[in-house]
């Protein structure tokens, strides 16, 4: 085989080594570091993006939290001050209702007892009245001994009479 | 029909020595400068933009570099990122040989045995070094016995793991040679037949050949990665300890 002839050994092993030895110094000192420090780089920034944003979040989301506790205050205040408007309009009604009912009662009571005395003064005055008549009747009765015309004038007169009195 | 083995055959372009040691130019020593060429080309266009929204090669490069992270990360740990330039470049060196050396007219410097040994040599004596240097006396009987052996079985385990450490820089080395050179044989052998067959056959091993370029380019990323793992996992072996 051509490749164990060693005429090109010598020859073959120092141009790799100068080669090789060039390359890695090349590579070690100039080539790679360019490229591996972008890629730090490049991690870092990813890194640091993450670590942002999940800070970001984690804010956010305290924020959140505390909006919506204010959110839940808020709604309860409401909620308290709606149910007290509602008690209060409430009570009202009822002292409204109470107080209606108390007046008309009173004013029922009132009429009732007006109309029951003016029953009474009426029944009075047609007593009296009656008894004033009877006594009329009987006086012109017993004052004469009568005919019948008499009787009808009598009788007429005393009419005229209660009329009279009743037109005063 | 030609030799297929004639593709790896090497001719002196230009001449030169340096205090008696050969180190005449030939096809093989510059298709070596055009790899270095092209990795540093490649490299610097992709770190140049820096951008952070990458383009098309800078996300190419950082593929590359995230995959050799991950088998970095995978066989060494976290230690193991300081050798992150040497595994890069011993990665991109024999991936871009074994990709030039796909294109026709071009040499496969990885189809040389000595090219290969020299890098699993390298790679071999750099993991005790490392390895005597973390773990100093404690490294050679780290290696040779394997943490829980008992007693009775050491003279079984300590051979055992002395030739498989033996055979590691052997089998790294022939692995990729034997891969690369079998791989161009092949093409090589089917390409004749094409040429020799004419029209009326030769479509069917031209047809072939199309068909394991496309393996071979597998191949050549594949034996890269290989090469690549396994330089990780005995380096790794030498600051772990088993």
């Amino acid at each position: 085989m051509p490749q164990f002839d060693s005429t090109f050994f010598s020859s073959l092993i120092f141009w790799e080594l100068i080669s090789f030895g060039i390359l890695l110094w090349v590579l070690y000192k100039f080539a790679l570091p360019p490229i591996l420090e972008t890629m730090e780089l490049r991690e870092k920034k990813i890194r640091d993006s993450i670590e942002q944003a999940e800070k970001n979040q984690k804010a956010s989301e305290q924020q959140l939290k505390t909006y919506e506790a204010k959110l839940q205050d808020a709604a309860k205040e409401a909620e308290g001050l709606l149910t007290e408007a509602r008690e209060k309009s409430q009570r009202l009604l009822d002292e409204n209702a109470q107080r209606i009912r108390t007046e008309t009662d009173r004013l029922k009571a009132e009429a009732t007892q007006e109309i029951d005395r003016e029953r009474r003064k009426a029944l009075q005055d047609i007593r009296n009245e009656t008894a004033d008549l009877a006594l009329l009747v009987a006086e012109k009765v017993l004052s004469r001994s009568l005919s019948d015309e008499d009787h009808r004038r009598l009788a007429n007169e005393a009419l005229d009479a209660v009329a009279s009195q009743h037109k005063n | 029909m030609q030799d297929p083995l004639h593709a790896f055959e090497l001719h002196t372009i230009i001449p030169l020595s340096l205090f008696g040691l050969d180190i005449s130019l030939n096809k093989a020593t510059l298709v070596m400068w055009a790899v270095v060429a092209l990795v540093v080309t490649f490299l610097f266009r992709a770190g140049s933009s820096r951008s952070l929204i990458p383009g098309k090669l800078q996300s190419l490069a950082e593929i590359m570099v995230d995959f050799i992270r991950g088998i970095i990360n995978d066989t060494m740990g976290k230690d193991g990122m300081r050798y992150f330039p040497l595994i890069c470049s011993l990665f991109l060196f024999i991936l871009f040989s074994n990709l030039l050396g796909l294109i026709p007219g071009s040499y496969t410097v990885t189809s040389q045995l000595v090219v290969t040994a020299v890098f699993a040599i390298f790679v071999y004596a750099l993991s005790w070094i490392i390895g005597l240097r973390i773990h100093g006396a404690k490294y050679l009987p780290g290696i040779l016995i394997p943490p829980g052996t008992p007693g009775w079985l050491l003279p079984i385990m300590i051979p055992i793991e002395l030739i498989s450490h033996i055979a590691r820089p052997i089998s790294l080395s022939v692995r990729l040679f034997a891969n690369m050179t079998a791989g161009h044989v092949i093409l090589g052998v089917l390409f004749g037949l094409t040429i020799t067959g004419g029209v009326l056959i030769g479509w069917l091993p031209f047809s072939f050949t199309i068909a394991l370029y496309g393996l071979e380019f597998g191949i050549a990323f594949i034996q890269a990665y290989i090469f690549t793992v396994l330089t990780c996992v005995y380096i790794g072996d030498a600051i772990h300890l088993h």
